[in-house]
């Protein structure tokens, strides 16, 4: 499976993808995206099976991401990984598609609950 | 208008607890220790700014060895290791996440701005008609660490929030 990564943070991003590895996904194939406009263009062009998402990004947030993908047909599972956790912000998240919200920190248990009913 | 806040020390606390066990001290070897010194020296510092139904600011600070030492313990990698970007980076993520907890405590309708980061002590930053209502102030392995949040008058507002 492939994976997109999207947060605007260099070392969330990397602290993501050491998480996955401690959860037992650390075999998918992993692509980044450092704002909300590469978050779009890569889950376009790159056809990931799974983006895991921040909500506050530079260009365009993530849930801005992810009604775009959704407006264009594209129905990649989609879910976010952010430090804020509003209730309208989890409705506005599922009313848009989306399949999960972690909060940061999050921890690789957290991780494990979340992504193994997705990467099996 | 702004509301009055409801995120006190306690609840400060127990966010810097879980940004130490998930990523700073995931052993629980090394805690941050509260001092309650507010006036501890710092050398650098990151800032998030929440606007709209709450106004204010949320300060991450610490010694430049400290800040080191959560990149390392952030990227997996040896404190030497580290660059100037990583610690600038991590300290960025840092105020992120502790503000996007406390913006999740506010009531609704407020925004969190992307995080600001520089590379001086707290004391040379000023936050306009703005004060600390509450903080953490310790230390980590020795080294000074202190999160802080400022509440904004309502004239202070930024432009467009």
């Amino acid at each position: 499976m492939k994976i997109l990564i999207a947060d605007d943070s260099r070392v969330m991003r990397q602290i993501v993808v050491r998480t996955l590895r401690q959860a037992g996904f650390g075999d998918h194939d992993l692509v980044e995206a450092a704002d909300g406009q590469e978050a779009f263009d890569k889950a376009t062009e790159e056809h990931p099976d799974l983006v895991i998402s921040d909500w506050n990004m530079p260009q365009m947030t993530g849930i801005d991401v992810l009604r775009r993908l959704r407006a264009a047909g594209n129905k990649v599972k989609f879910g976010f990984v952010t430090s804020e956790c509003t209730p309208e912000m989890k409705s506005a998240a599922e009313e848009a598609g989306s399949a999960f919200f972690i909060v940061k920190p999050f921890t690789a248990e957290r991780f494990d609950e979340v992504f193994a009913p997705i990467l099996g | 208008m702004s509301v009055e806040v409801d995120v006190d020390e306690s609840d400060l606390a127990e966010m810097v607890e879980q940004v130490w066990e998930s990523y700073l001290d995931p052993e629980g070897v090394s805690p941050l220790m509260q001092n309650y010194d507010h006036d501890q020296p710092t050398e650098v510092h990151s800032s998030v700014s929440i606007t709209g139904a709450w106004n204010g600011h949320v300060v991450y600070a610490s010694s430049r060895a400290a800040a080191q030492r959560a990149a390392a313990a952030f990227l997996a990698m040896e404190i030497d290791e580290v660059s100037e970007e990583d610690i600038s980076d991590t300290l960025g993520e840092l105020a992120n996440i502790v503000g996007g907890n406390v913006k999740a405590m506010l009531p609704p309708g407020s925004q969190l701005s992307l995080p600001q980061v520089v590379l001086a002590p707290e004391s040379t930053a000023r936050y306009p008609s703005a004060e600390r209502i509450s903080g953490i102030y310790g230390t980590w392995e020795g080294e000074p660490v202190s999160i802080s949040m400022w509440h904004a008058s309502a004239e202070t507002k930024e432009e467009g929030a």
